[in-house]
C-alpha cells in the first residue's frame, strides 16, 4: 500500500514540473516549492490584495470596524427589490444566452449547414459589437417609431411593439449580447466528442433525442457549464445595458446601483460602493462553486481529435434550420449592425433618411482629421495583444495545475481570479487605485499614471476567460494520454508540443480570442485608469458618446468591426497556408 | 511620439488662430484692445509674488470637457505658456470624482487642476478640504455670484437647462417650463437622470425649491408621464430622431445638431433656467502652484473665454459674445438655489426623486 502510494506522488509531481524543460524539472522539489509560492504570491498580490482592499473600506468608518453599512443596505427595502431585479436579469439572460448558445453550437457543430464560417463570424461579432450599439438600436427598432411599430400597423394600426424599456428587454439585449460565449466554449467541446460513442448508444436503441440528452448534453456539460458561468458572471457585472434601458421604468441592478453609491457625495460613498461590491463578489463565488459542483462528476473521455465533419444531415430540412438560423443571425447581429452603419454615414442625428443627408465626413474625421484616433487604436491594438500573449501562458499553464493537480489552494487562486471579471469595471479600477499608486504606504512605484496599470488591469480581469477556456479543454483529455506518452519515454517539453498543445490548441485560442476581443474595446475599467496619451479605443468612444457626438463614435464603432473582419479574413487565409503546408509534409 | 504631438499641438493651434481672426470682427467694444497674445499681459497683472516669471514644469489636469476641446484649450494655453506641460485624465464628471476619491485613499491626489461640470460637486470638495483658495485677477470679469467667495473655485461657463423639441413634431414654440405639464406632451416628453448626471440633479435641486414650481411641478412631469433616461446625450437622442417630441436638456448640445440638419431646436423658458458653470479649481496638493494658477487665468482670460465660445458655449466673462443660436447670460432669468443647501440635500433629493418616479 505505501509503495503504491509514492509512486503515485512520483508521478504526481512529475507531472506538476512537466511544463518545463528536462534541465529544470531535475532541479530538487524546493525550486518547484519556490515556484508554487511565487504564484501563491503572485495571487496574493495581483487578486486577492484588490479585492481585500474593497472589503476593508466596507468594514471601516472613522471610528473603526463597523458593520453599519451592510445592516443600513440590509434595512432599506430598496436595495431588496434592487437584488431581486438582479437575480431576475441575471438568471433569465444567462438561461437565453445558454439556450442560444447551446442551440447554434449544435447546429455548427454537428449538421451539414451551408457557410459556417460565416455563420461562425457573425456569431462572434454579437459579442463585439459594443453594448451601446445594440441597446441604441434595439431600443430605436421597437421604440414607437421604429420600423417593429411600421410593421406591427400593417395588421392594427393601435399596435405597439414591446417596450425595450423593462426588465424583459434587458434580458433579451444581454442575452443575445452574451450568448457567443456559451457558444465558443461549447462548440469546442462538441466537436471533441468522440462520434463512436453516440454510434454506440444508437446502436443500442437509443432514438436521436436520448442520443442526445443521455450522451452529447452531459459529456458538453464541462463546456456549457463553463461558458454559463462566464455569461453568468459578465452579466453581473453589466453597466451600459441596465442603465440604459432600465432608468427610465427605474429598474436597478447592483451594477447599477453600485455606480449610483460611488458617485455619489458624502464621506461614505465608497464604502456604501465597497460593501454593495462584496455582495456583487459573494453571488459570484456562488455561481462559481455551483458550475463546480455541476462538473464535479463529469469525466473526460477518450479523446477524441477535433472533429468538423458533419454528424447529421439535415437533408430537407436543411433549408429551414438554414433560413432559420440566417433569420435569427440577422436579426441579432446585422440588423443593430446596420443601424450602426446608417447612422455611421448621416450628416445628423435624426431628420429624414435620404442621399443628401448621407455623407462620409464622420469616416474622414475619424480616419485623418483626428491624429489621437489612431494612437488610441494602436494602444488598443498593442495593450489586447500584450494581453492576450500575459493571458495565453499564465492562463494555460494555470489550467493544467487546476485539472491535473486539483488543490485546495489552486480552487482558491482560481475562485480570487474570477472576482476581477465580475466587478462592475468602475469598482474594478478604483480597487486598482487603491492597490497600485501606492502599493507600500508612501512609496509611489510610478505604475499608475501610466500604461502598465491598463496592462496589469486587462491581464487580472481577463485572465479567468483563458482559464475556463483552458480548464474546459484539459478536462477533454484525459491524463492516460499523458501517461502513454511518458511510459513510451516522451520528456515533458515532448508532451506538451506533440500531445498536449495539438488537443489543447482549437480550445484556448478560442479563449484567447475571447481575451483579445474584449480587451480591445474595453471600457470602464480603463475610463478610470488611462492617462495622457494612453486613451483606448474604448475611452475613445466613451469620449464621443458623452461630448453627444453619436455619429463619431458609430462611425469608430463600425471600422472596428471593419478591423475585425479583415483580421479574421487573415487568419483564415492563414490557416489555410499553414494546412496546405501541413499536408506536403 | 513627441513629433506627433507636435503636429498635433501645430494642427489645433492652426485651428484657434484662423478662428480667432474671424472672431476679433464681431467682438464687443471695451474689450477690443485685447489683441491675441492677452495671456501673458494677464499673468504679468498677477499681484502674486511668485507669478510675474513665465511658469514652468507640468500640471496634471482632471476634466470632463469633451477631448476635442481639451486639446484646443491647452494648445492655446502652450501658446501663451510654452513652458508648462499639461497631463490631461479626460472622463465623466462622476468618473473623475471617483478616481480623485481612491486617489485621495490611496494616499493623495495626483491631480493640480480640475474643471467639471457643476458647483455642487466642488463644493462637496471644499467641504473635503481639497481645493486651494486662488482669486485670479480675471475674476472681476466674472458675475460675482458664480464664483465661490473664498475663492476655492470659479465658474468658467455658462450652460442653461432648458426645452428642447424635435420640429417635425412640434410646430409652435413653446415659451414656458409648464409645455412639459400640459396635455400636448404627455408620453412625449424625456429628461436626464439625477442619479448619473450631476447638471441633471442640481436642476432637481433648483426645481424643488423654486416658488411656483417645487416637487408638485415633479410630481406634474411625472403624472404627465415624463420618460427618465440616463444622461443628456440620450435625450439629444431621443429628441432628435423624433421618439420623443420635448426634452429638458444642456443648452449647448442643441445648436450642434441643429447645425448638422437635426430637426430640433430650443427654447429659454420665460420663467427662468438653472444653470451649470462648469467651475475651474486648484487642488490643494498641486505642487506646481505657479503653473496650475496660470492655466485657470488663461481659461477665465478674454482669449480663453473666446475659444470657449468658439467651441460652443456661453462664456461667463462679461462682454464675450456667445456662439450663434445660444444666449448670453444678460438674456435670460436664472432659477438658482443656496449652494450649501443644495449640497447637503443632494442625497435626499435624488432619493425623493427616487421614489417619486419609482413606478
Amino acid at each position: 500500500m505505501a509503495t503504491s502510494d509514492t509512486s503515485v506522488l512520483e508521478t504526481g509531481m512529475k507531472k506538476g514540473g512537466g511544463t518545463f524543460p528536462r534541465s529544470l524539472l531535475s532541479a530538487s522539489s524546493l525550486g518547484r516549492y519556490g515556484l508554487l509560492a511565487l504564484g501563491a504570491a503572485a495571487t496574493f498580490f495581483f487578486f486577492v490584495l484588490p479585492i481585500a482592499k474593497l472589503l476593508l473600506l466596507s468594514v471601516q468608518n472613522e471610528q473603526g470596524f463597523t458593520m453599519s453599512y451592510y445592516f443600513e443596505l440590509f434595512r432599506q427595502e430598496r436595495f431588496w427589490k434592487v437584488l431581486r431585479h438582479t437575480f431576475v436579469i441575471v438568471l433569465g439572460s444567462t438561461a437565453l444566452s445558454m439556450a442560444l448558445g447551446i442551440v447554434a453550437a449544435w447546429l455548427m457543430a454537428y449538421t451539414d449547414l451551408k457557410r459556417k464560417k460565416l455563420l461562425n463570424l457573425l456569431i462572434v461579432l454579437a459579442f463585439v459589437l459594443p453594448s451601446y450599439v445594440l441597446t441604441l438600436s434595439w431600443s430605436s427598432f421597437m421604440g414607437t417609431q421604429g420600423l417593429m411599430a411600421s410593421f406591427l400597423q400593417l395588421f392594427d394600426a393601435g399596435a405597439k411593439p414591446w417596450s425595450m424599456y423593462s426588465a424583459g428587454g434587458i434580458i433579451f439585449v444581454m442575452g443575445i449580447h452574451h450568448f457567443p460565449l456559451v457558444y465558443l466554449f461549447t462548440l469546442n467541446v462538441l466537436k471533441k466528442i468522440p462520434r463512436d460513442l453516440e454510434w454506440a448508444a444508437k446502436t443500442g436503441g437509443a432514438g436521436k433525442l436520448k442520443t442526445i440528452v443521455r450522451v452529447t448534453l452531459p459529456l458538453s456539460l464541462p463546456g456549457i457549464t463553463a461558458g454559463g458561468l462566464l455569461v453568468f458572471l459578465a452579466s453581473l457585472d453589466n453597466f451600459g445595458i441596465p442603465a440604459f434601458l432600465g432608468t427610465p421604468v427605474n429598474i436597478s441592478v447592483l451594477s447599477t446601483l453600485i455606480y449610483e453609491e460611488i458617485i455619489g457625495f458624502g464621506p461614505s460613498a465608497f464604502a456604501r460602493g465597497a460593501s454593495l461590491s462584496v455582495l456583487l463578489g459573494v453571488i459570484a463565488i456562488a455561481g462559481t462553486l455551483l458550475q463546480w459542483f455541476t462538473v464535479r462528476k463529469s469525466k473526460a473521455t477518450e479523446t477524441g481529435r477535433t472533429d468538423d465533419e458533419p454528424r447529421y444531415a439535415l437533408g430537407r430540412a436543411r433549408a429551414w434550420v438554414g433560413g432559420a438560423m440566417w433569420g435569427v443571425l440577422i436579426l441579432i447581429t446585422i440588423v443593430p449592425l446596420l443601424s450602426m452603419i446608417t447612422l455611421s454615414l448621416r450628416k445628423s442625428y435624426g431628420g429624414k433618411l435620404n442621399w443628401s443627408t448621407l455623407t462620409l465626413d464622420n469616416y474622414r474625421y475619424v480616419l485623418f482629421d483626428n491624429p489621437a484616433i489612431w494612437q488610441a487604436i494602436k494602444n488598443s491594438l498593442v495593450l489586447s495583444s500584450i494581453t492576450l500573449v500575459v493571458c495565453l501562458v499564465i492562463g494555460t499553464l494555470f489550467a493544467f495545475y487546476r485539472v491535473r493537480k486539483p488543490s485546495k489552494l489552486n480552487k482558491l487562486a482560481e475562485l480570487a481570479i474570477s472576482i476581477p471579471y465580475t466587478l462592475p469595471g468602475i469598482v474594478f479600477a478604483l480597487s486598482m487605485i487603491l492597490v497600485w499608486m501606492e502599493p507600500v504606504p508612501g512609496w509611489n512605484p510610478g505604475i499608475y499614471g501610466t500604461t502598465t496599470i491598463l496592462l496589469i488591469a486587462y491581464v487580472c480581469r481577463f485572465l479567468i476567460l483563458q482559464i475556463r477556456s483552458g480548464v474546459t479543454a484539459f478536462m477533454q483529455i484525459d491524463a492516460s494520454m499523458e501517461e502513454a506518452a511518458r511510459v513510451s519515454g516522451a520528456g515533458p517539453w515532448t508532451r506538451w508540443k506533440a500531445i498536449l498543445l495539438p488537443l489543447l490548441l482549437p480550445g484556448i485560442v478560442g479563449g484567447g480570442l475571447l481575451v483579445f476581443l474584449t480587451a480591445l474595446t474595453e471600457l470602464t475599467v480603463s475610463a478610470l485608469l488611462y492617462s495622457s496619451g494612453t486613451q483606448t479605443i474604448g475611452v475613445t468612444i466613451f469620449g464621443f458618446e458623452q461630448a453627444g457626438k453619436t455619429l463619431y463614435s458609430t462611425a469608430l464603432s463600425s471600422l472596428i468591426v471593419l478591423f475585425i473582419f479583415v483580421g479574421a479574413g487573415l487568419l483564415q487565409l492563414l490557416q489555410k497556408g499553414s494546412a496546405r503546408k501541413g499536408g506536403n509534409n | 511620439m513627441l513629433k506627433k504631438s507636435t503636429i498635433l499641438a501645430l494642427l489645433a493651434a492652426t485651428v484657434i488662430v484662423g478662428g480667432c481672426g474671424a472672431k476679433s470682427n464681431n467682438t464687443n467694444a471695451g474689450s477690443a484692445g485685447a489683441a491675441e497674445p492677452s495671456a501673458p499681459a494677464s499673468s504679468q497683472a498677477s499681484p502674486s509674488a511668485e507669478a510675474p516669471a513665465q511658469a514652468s514644469g507640468q500640471i496634471s489636469f482632471y476634466t470632463s470637457q469633451p477631448e476635442e476641446d481639451v486639446v484646443k484649450l491647452i494648445a492655446a494655453f502652450n501658446k501663451s505658456y510654452p513652458d508648462v506641460k499639461v497631463e490631461t485624465f479626460r472622463s465623466g464628471t462622476e468618473e473623475v470624482i471617483a478616481k480623485l476619491q481612491a486617489e485621495k485613499q490611496a494616499g493623495g491626489v495626483q491631480a493640480d487642476v480640475l474643471l467639471l461640470a457643476d458647483a455642487v460637486t466642488f463644493e462637496g470638495l471644499k467641504r473635503q478640504d481639497l481645493l486651494l483658495s486662488y482669486k485670479s485677477p480675471e475674476i472681476e470679469h466674472i458675475p460675482a455670484e458664480l464664483a465661490d467667495p473664498d475663492g476655492m473655485y470659479t465658474g468658467t461657463k455658462v450652460m442653461a437647462t432648458v426645452i428642447t423639441v424635435n420640429t417635425d413634431q412640434v410646430t409652435s414654440l413653446p415659451t414656458s417650463w409648464k409645455a412639459l405639464t400640459a396635455a400636448e406632451s404627455k408620453d412625449a416628453a424625456i429628461m436626464p437622470s439625477p442619479l448619473y448626471s450631476g447638471a441633471a440633479a442640481y436642476n432637481v435641486g433648483v426645481f424643488s425649491r423654486t416658488d411656483g414650481f417645487g416637487w408638485e411641478f415633479l410630481q406634474s412631469l411625472k403624472d404627465n408621464n415624463m420618460t427618465v433616461i440616463k444622461g443628456n446625450g440620450a435625450v439629444l437622442k431621443a429628441v432628435a430622431s423624433g421618439e420623443k417630441a420635448y426634452g429638458m436638456i444642456v443648452d449647448f448640445l442643441v445648436p450642434r445638431e441643429k447645425a448638422n440638419g437635426s430637426p430640433i431646436d430650443l427654447v429659454y423658458p420665460e420663467e427662468g433656467v438653472p444653470l451649470i458653470t462648469e467651475p475651474i479649481a486648484i487642488l490643494k496638493g498641486t505642487d506646481n502652484e505657479a503653473a496650475a494658477q496660470a492655466f485657470v487665468d488663461f481659461v477665465l482670460s478674454e482669449e480663453g473665454q473666446k475659444l470657449a465660445a468658439e467651441i460652443g458655449y456661453t462664456p461667463i466673462r462679461e462682454g464675450v459674445t456667445p456662439p450663434a443660436g445660444l444666449k448670453g447670460i444678460a438674456d435670460f432669468h436664472i432659477l438658482s438655489g443656496d449652494l450649501a443647501t443644495l449640497t447637503d440635500e443632494r442625497e435626499a433629493d435624488k432619493k425623493k426623486f427616487t421614489e417619486l418616479f419609482g413606478n
